[in-house]
């Protein structure tokens, strides 16, 4: 199997070293694919393999039996050795195969329980080595979207609501394209001053620092340098729903004539994996392999990404947690049309070709969608540990003039008494992000 | 999504910060308020009224709506009541009311229905490629009393299902004694699909020409290519059936309502239920799905369909005279879905393994319900299989479901 040749020194020795032969089988189509799409991966990703590939490779065989034990007792009440399951990578078949058995609960326990393990032997052999820094989600519902007045209930008491005083919000912008520039120079200081303390983890992940997910395109193109001039790489990974539409339409095109059966969803989920993408992609995504493949597997992975703005945001957030751990992370939530009568069941079609009747936004929908939604990007980021302390969220509700705020005691908006102003506010998520001075 | 095997909490099986909204008391002393109030002005029915032998228009009858996966948190909660104004004011009074009924098995929707169809947890493949392995209601019931195809059917909207969900590979059964099985979802898409392919989508904007696009798609078409499966026939409209299609699409397009799938579902069970007075219908909704999208709303709109749908079957079973006073209708979620927080995403999906994703209601009402009243011991989709067996009065195979005890003679 070909893996990529820039493999930190210990995890090339482990690989010598046969590590991947002493992996259960269910372990094998995930660590395989990893390792294969290496440069495609985000540092935090890596890190994960290589803490567990490591790991492993210093245990002794009775060790590493003791480890996986439960997960390969359990393959062999699942009768893996018996499927057609492949070791490669990670296939639908695979997954329904998984899915499909009665101990799949079970097995999902098990992994977990051994990703722990090499994350607690990382955190012990490499102490100090994470510095913790503060990290900011910051989301907004723009002023269009008619948030309900108690949408806050759905929050349950995890923070507060703050007034915020967006009087002197210059008409067509957004609270949110506001704040960025402010934010994002906090971060660049904290990177550049992270690397000076000898932060090893901060000049790797600098890449996939602060990430930007917009419904629209304003919020992105607001962060794009002006027209005529090149994109280079931004502080922010920069994803907008609008300008992804080459990408999404020749997806959805894809998904809509895939037949029912797990054959040719794999035939298809194939094609779609090793298609050239580059071409149904914007400047600030075209330059990064990484972010290409970033949201060529957003694509792939379903929960609503290519055919609704709002999931897309959400879901795309979700995965930037996941693979990315950013320390700053920007969402800006916008507005979908209504479905069209009669079409509507289409929903792997584009709308405005199934059906030429005008579309029409649907306003309280979408911010029904964004309330919800936008709860769940903050409760994405809370599985990880990263962001279980030293995190503010912020939740704009510009209709409301209100954000709902999460975040530790001593964090400045949490005590103010008259509403917040923007320029209050953008000052407070700088000096957040900053770097704390020794 | 793909399962994938991810590092850490991917994995995390956690029940996330918004677990699961469990009845609490307050919500259970309002159902029981609302039963014992309505204990009052019902008339008890005789159980010799549901137990009419023999199948045809006169025999006992049995409708059975499953909805998708819907949590008890947009449902049956506080919150949730709002969705569902149907199920609690007009129909809950008079209600046998199962609060906690569990599906144990896998959540996913060909096998949660194969499930409730076979009384069995059923692990198939779950895109409908293979029937169910233990015999369907269906059949145990045609065999049993000898019962002619006409007498059964299922009326989905899920695109998940296949005519695999009519009949089982049981030996001694199959589908010899299978349902009759009819997507009129699947219809619509072909609608979709032909007028898109041949440029005539300026029809779809025009809800005149809409019914001449379904007809269309109807007779271009065979019953294996929409997924159906009717009298047997795979390359011809059975003509006995070509005019309950023809109705409930004159229905549906010229109703003035909703034009989801679901809506034309309705149509078409209510134009099934008319002519050929059968005595299972199956009604499979799935409006509510657009959760897989992560639409909230439409996913929320899609149980408001659900509850008027289900209130516009009742009323249908009230008025029809083939149904009055000798059917029971049962109404239940297929699952419900993931807990907020959860590694699955939430509303999204349904496959953790929480209480938010298995455990769900089921509400009875009509000739099995002697009198209104609310059910707290937990029960199990299987059940439904063999209690809907007491209801029609064959003898169910045995199966690992137990019938209902109050239902039973």
């Amino acid at each position: 199997m070909a893996f990529a040749d820039q493999f930190a020194e210990e995890l090339q020795k482990a690989l010598d070293r046969d590590v991947l032969k002493r992996l259960p089988l269910t372990f094998q189509p995930f660590v395989n694919e990893q390792l294969r799409r290496w440069e495609f991966l985000f540092p935090n990703e890596r890190q994960s393999v290589e803490r567990l590939l490591v790991y492993v490779d210093g245990l002794s065989e009775a060790q590493s039996s003791t480890l996986f034990h439960e997960v390969v007792d359990l393959e062999q009440k699942m009768g893996v050795e018996h499927w057609h399951f492949s070791r490669s990578e990670q296939t639908i078949q695979n997954a329904s195969l998984l899915a499909g058995s009665q101990y799949f609960q079970q097995w999902r326990s098990a992994v977990q329980v051994v990703f722990d393990a090499a994350d607690q032997h990382a955190m012990q052999t490499h102490a100090g080595r994470a510095v913790a820094r503060n990290r900011l989600v910051v989301m907004n519902m723009p002023r269009r979207l008619p948030v309900h007045p108690n949408t806050w209930a759905r929050w349950q008491r995890i923070g507060k609501p703050v007034a915020l005083d967006l009087r002197g919000m210059p008409p067509g912008k957004t609270s949110l394209e506001i704040l960025l520039p402010s934010i994002g120079s906090g971060v660049s200081v904290a990177a550049n001053a992270g690397g000076a303390a000898g932060n090893q983890e901060t000049a790797a992940s600098a890449s996939a620092d602060m990430w930007m997910l917009d419904a629209g395109k304003s919020l992105v193109e607001a962060a794009l340098p002006p027209a005529g001039k090149p994109v280079k790489g931004s502080d922010f990974i920069l994803l907008s729903y609008e300008r992804l539409d080459k990408f999404r339409d020749n997806f959805s095109s894809s998904m809509n004539t895939m037949r029912k059966d797990l054959t040719d969803a794999d035939s298809v989920y194939d094609r779609l994996r090793n298609v050239s993408v580059e071409p149904w992609c914007p400047p600030e995504v075209e330059n990064s392999a990484a972010v290409r493949e970033y949201v060529r597997a957003l694509f792939l992975s379903g929960n609503g990404a290519v055919i609704f703005c709002n999931s897309f945001v959400q879901w795309g957030a979700s995965e930037a947690f996941r693979r990315a751990r950013p320390y700053v992370l920007a969402a800006q939530f916008g507005v979908r049309d209504k479905p069209k009568p009669f079409t509507g069941v289409a929903v792997f079609d584009n709308p405005n070709e199934v059906n030429p009747t005008p579309a029409v936004e649907d306003l309280p929908g979408s911010a029904e969608d964004a309330e919800m939604l936008s709860l769940y990007v903050w409760l994405s980021a809370l599985r990880y540990t990263e962001y279980q302390s030293h995190t503010a969220c912020i939740c704009i509700a510009e209709s409301l003039e209100q954000a709902y705020l999460i975040a530790p005691e001593d964090f400045p908006a949490l005590t103010a008494q008259k509403p917040v102003t923007l320029t209050q506010l953008s000052e407070i998520l700088r000096k957040w992000v900053a770097p704390v001075p020794a | 999504m793909m399962v994938s095997l991810c590092p850490a909490a991917e994995w995390r099986t956690d029940d996330g910060l918004f677990t699961d909204a469990r009845f609490d008391p307050t919500k259970r002393n309002f159902l029981r308020a609302a039963g014992l109030l309505a204990a009052g002005m019902m008339v008890p029915q005789l159980k010799g009224q549901r137990r009419n032998e023999g199948t045809g228009r006169d025999g006992p009858k049995v409708v059975v709506v499953i909805v998708g996966g819907v949590r008890r948190a947009e449902t049956f909660s506080h919150e949730g009541l709002e969705n569902i104004p149907h199920l609690v004011n007009d129909l809950l009074p008079q209600s046998r009311f199962y609060l906690h009924t569990q599906n144990l098995g896998v959540t996913a929707h060909f096998n949660a229905i194969s499930s409730i169809l076979t009384g069995n947890w059923q692990r198939v493949d779950d895109w409908g490629k293979y029937a169910p392995t233990t015999p369907t209601m269906f059949e145990q019931f045609r065999k049993g009393l000898h019962a002619g195809r006409s007498d059964t059917w299922i009326v989905a909207s899920n695109k998940a299902l296949t005519n695999m969900i009519g009949a089982s590979s049981a030996n001694g059964y199959g589908p010899e004694y299978g349902a009759n099985v009819v997507f009129p979802k699947q219809l619509m898409l072909m609608a979709v699909e032909e007028a898109l392919r041949s440029g005539r989508t300026a029809n779809m904007a025009d809800r005149a020409r809409v019914e001449a696009e379904l007809q269309r798609a109807l007779e271009g078409s065979n019953y294996e290519g929409l997924g159906w499966n009717v009298f047997d026939a795979a390359d011809q409209i059975d003509p006995r059936v070509r005019g309950t299609i023809e109705s409930a699409i004159a229905g549906f397009v010229h109703s003035g309502g909703p034009t989801s799938g679901d809506e034309l579902t309705f149509f078409m069970t209510r134009e099934v239920m008319r002519k050929f007075a059968p005595n299972m219908v199956v009604v499979a909704l799935s409006d509510v799905e657009a959760a897989h999208f992560g639409c909230y709303s439409m996913h929320l709109s899609g149980i408001r369909t659900a509850d008027r749908i289900t209130l516009q079957l009742w009323q249908e079973v009230q008025s029809n005279p083939d149904y009055r006073n000798k059917t029971t209708m049962i109404v239940l979620p297929e699952f419900g879905r993931d807990p907020d927080g959860s590694s699955t995403n939430g509303f999204f999906n349904h496959r953790a393994n929480e209480a938010s994703t298995r455990d769900t209601w089921m509400m009875t009402l009509g000739a099995g319900v002697e009198k209104p009243e609310i059910v707290e011991r937990p029960v199990h989709h299987i059940d439904l299989c063999p209690t809907v067996a007491d209801l029609l009065g064959y003898k169910a195979v045995a199966s690992q479901g137990v019938g209902l005890k109050e239902f039973r003679a």
